[in-house]
């Protein structure tokens, strides 16, 4: 056999050959429905998505809504139930929960070692990482409509009202939550991030970001408006990107301007809100972004650490 | 090793290209933050289509070279090329041209066999007609077909680490770098995948293999490297380091081993010219003798211990294996002191073979 290979020139059959590699596309694309299949499989990921923003609505409606009303009234109206109120801050809760897990999977990803794994192989490195901010963006959207359509249907439940009435925007009311949820989320996403890189521990990453955004959601326009709310949380929630999420979804969902930390005039209607609040949630993903970025860098680079 | 001709046959005919050599460390020397320095001046020149070996004591250096050798670390001094390509200025070519199986089992465990192989596939670039037979060919070899399709998280430390290897080979690599691949492992998934690595060896693929059993390297390599404190002590075909710096051995068992006889038996072996400066070690029943001449002092041993009175009850001679040579060159390092007797080192390579 080996006789006769070398009499015709070598068996070179097909085993071993240098990889194609592929377009950073195609690397996108694999790194995303990676992600995807992983997230739909993890319970928690269900839970925080699903389950979660189910309990905190209803419990928030029921325990806050018997005494929210006549403060609401005061202060946008009387036409606005606590249901329309209460979404945008779920919303943005749900959000949060979501985008602060980023990290865990990045820490799971080194501590299992296919951190390295990916690493080594041709996929291109941004890729790698694009892919996965994809994945949770596509979860952020797929349960920003899922609660929004819950509040809804508690409203319905509770008042028997209008679609046009809990979202007063309409169709492109939708559109505009959804992307305000996904800018805010990449704030989060990379503190999240941040924190892994850091610590480089999953239960670390875990409490680190519960410990620093539970609270903040009540130091925020979140669950009542600021006006009723405490001097030093007004001052607080100036330098809370909540207030800026919360807000600007409320005014999609309200259709009108509801900031609550500065007049602004200048765009008119739900602008007045929704413009300075995600310029600002750009500025967070700017300031965090480029932060987790560095990090990611040098966790990946090949220099001596 | 009929293969490394053919392949370096091939590559003569290809115009003999630039290199020949799958790898090429020149002078690699890695110095940690903290001024550790775990890699000092490592030099290694591996041809295509050999099966090499890189051995030494836990905190040698071998991890740490072997990820200098595969794009995750940069060498703070000297230069590393893999398959011609430069690890510093060509890292993605290095990339497509290596499977790398890291130490710690690396696997996504969300994520059915089937479905990690699948990855591999796709992070590669396999072309898809062929994934579906390459999946099930690895998936066979490493006994795994019959949980190809459950999530591998709650699988057992071997079955993890045979899809750990299985998915380092699935885009076939010319170039293979095995970080102690088959610790943990039974001894029956041992030699399949040391088939295995033995198979797509001859088909032409480099491998570069890191083990802490001597057996393995003994067996599989064509050439080997022992490391020591970050610097290779020496290198050779196994063959070689066994015939250079191991030494027969004999082992003689003593009737009635009361410590007086054994060392009235120790002295007469001792006054004996033809074993040149034996090593002579006394053991619970007896005592052994280390010497580059013990086969041709055999006789001369006996009659000795004739002359002594003490009768011998059992004896054994035996050719150094690749502990004796690991021992004999590493003696003192932290990490063997505790089996510094050659008794035991033979014992846990035979408890490997088995």
């Amino acid at each position: 056999m080996s006789s006769h290979s070398t009499d015709k020139g070598p068996v070179v059959d097909d085993t071993a050959q240098e990889a194609s590699g592929n377009s950073v596309a195609a690397d996108i694309r694999i790194s995303f429905k990676r992600w995807l299949v992983k997230n739909l499989r993890n319970p928690y990921v269900i839970f925080t998505s699903l389950v979660q923003p189910i309990i905190f609505f209803v419990l928030f409606v029921e325990v806050f809504g018997a005494i929210a009303g006549s403060t609401l009234s005061a202060a946008l109206g009387p036409d606005i139930s606590y249901v329309t109120y209460l979404s945008p801050a779920i919303i943005i809760m749900s959000t949060l929960s979501s985008a602060a897990t980023s990290g865990i999977g990045l820490v799971d990803d080194m501590e299992e070692g296919m951190f390295e794994k990916m690493l080594v192989s041709p996929m291109n490195r941004s890729a790698m990482f694009f892919g996965k901010v994809l994945s949770e963006v596509a979860r952020i959207v797929v349960q920003t409509v899922i609660v929004l359509l819950l509040g809804y249907l508690l409203l319905v439940l509770k008042n028997g009202a209008a679609f046009d009435q809990y979202l007063r925007t309409g169709a492109a009311g939708i559109v505009g939550v959804v992307l305000v949820t996904v800018i805010f989320g990449g704030a989060f996403m990379a503190y999240s991030n941040i924190v892994a890189l850091v610590s480089r521990d999953q239960e670390a990453t875990i409490m680190f970001t519960n410990l620093l955004t539970f609270p903040l959601v009540f130091v925020s326009s979140a669950f009542l408006p600021l006006s009723v709310l405490p001097g030093w949380i007004r001052t607080v929630a100036v330098f809370n990107p909540i207030t800026y999420g919360v807000d600007s979804v409320r005014a999609i969902m309200l259709g009108q301007d509801v900031m609550t930390v500065f007049e602004m005039t200048a765009f008119g209607g739900i602008w007045n809100t929704v413009v300075p609040a995600v310029v600002i949630l750009v500025g967070f993903n700017v300031l965090l972004g480029s932060i987790a970025i560095r990090l990611l860098r040098r966790a990946a680079s090949i220099k001596v650490q | 090793m009929t293969s490394r001709q053919t392949y370096s046959q091939q590559n003569a005919a290809n115009q003999s290209q630039e290199t020949d050599l799958a790898i090429d460390a020149q002078n690699v020397t890695v110095t940690y933050e903290d001024g550790t320095e775990a890699v000092r001046g490592v030099s290694l020149r591996i041809e295509k289509g050999e099966f090499f070996g890189f051995l030494g004591p836990n905190g040698a250096g071998k991890t740490t070279t072997i990820k200098s050798l595969v794009t995750l670390l940069h060498p703070t001094e000297g230069s590393v090329r893999i398959n011609g390509y430069d690890t510093a200025t060509e890292p993605e070519k290095v990339r497509r041209s290596i499977g790398y199986m890291a130490q710690e089992t690396s696997i996504d465990r969300e994520l059915t066999p089937r479905e990690n192989l699948q990855l591999a596939c796709k992070l590669y670039g396999v072309p898809v007609d062929q994934r579906e037979d390459r999946i099930e060919a690895l998936l066979d070899l490493v006994d795994l077909q019959d949980v190809a399709d459950t999530r591998s998280e709650k699988f057992s430390g071997g079955m993890k680490k045979r899809l750990d290897a299985a998915s380092v080979l699935v885009h076939r690599p010319p170039v293979v770098f095995l970080d102690e691949p088959t610790t943990g492992l039974d001894p029956e998934a041992r030699l399949r995948l040391w088939n295995y690595f033995e198979r797509i060896n001859e088909q032409g693929t480099t491998v570069f293999l890191t083990t802490q059993y001597l057996e393995e390297a003994d067996q599989l390599c064509d050439r080997l490297s022992l490391l020591q404190d970050g610097q290779i002590i020496a290198t050779g075909s196994p063959g070689t380091l066994k015939s250079e710096f191991g030494t027969d051995i004999f082992e003689i068992t003593l009737e009635n081993p009361v410590e007086e006889r054994i060392e009235r038996a120790v002295q007469a072996v001792r006054r004996i010219e033809t074993l040149d400066e034996p090593t002579i070690r006394t053991t619970e029943d007896g005592f052994t003798v280390r010497s580059a001449r013990a086969r041709e002092a055999a006789s001369d041993l006996f009659a000795a211990l004739d002359g002594t009175g003490v009768s011998v009850s059992d004896f054994d001679v035996r050719s150094p294996t690749l502990d004796d040579v690991f021992l004999a060159l590493t003696d003192g390092s932290s990490d063997t002191a505790g089996r510094a007797d050659t008794g035991m080192a033979s014992l846990s390579a035979q408890e490997v073979s088995t």
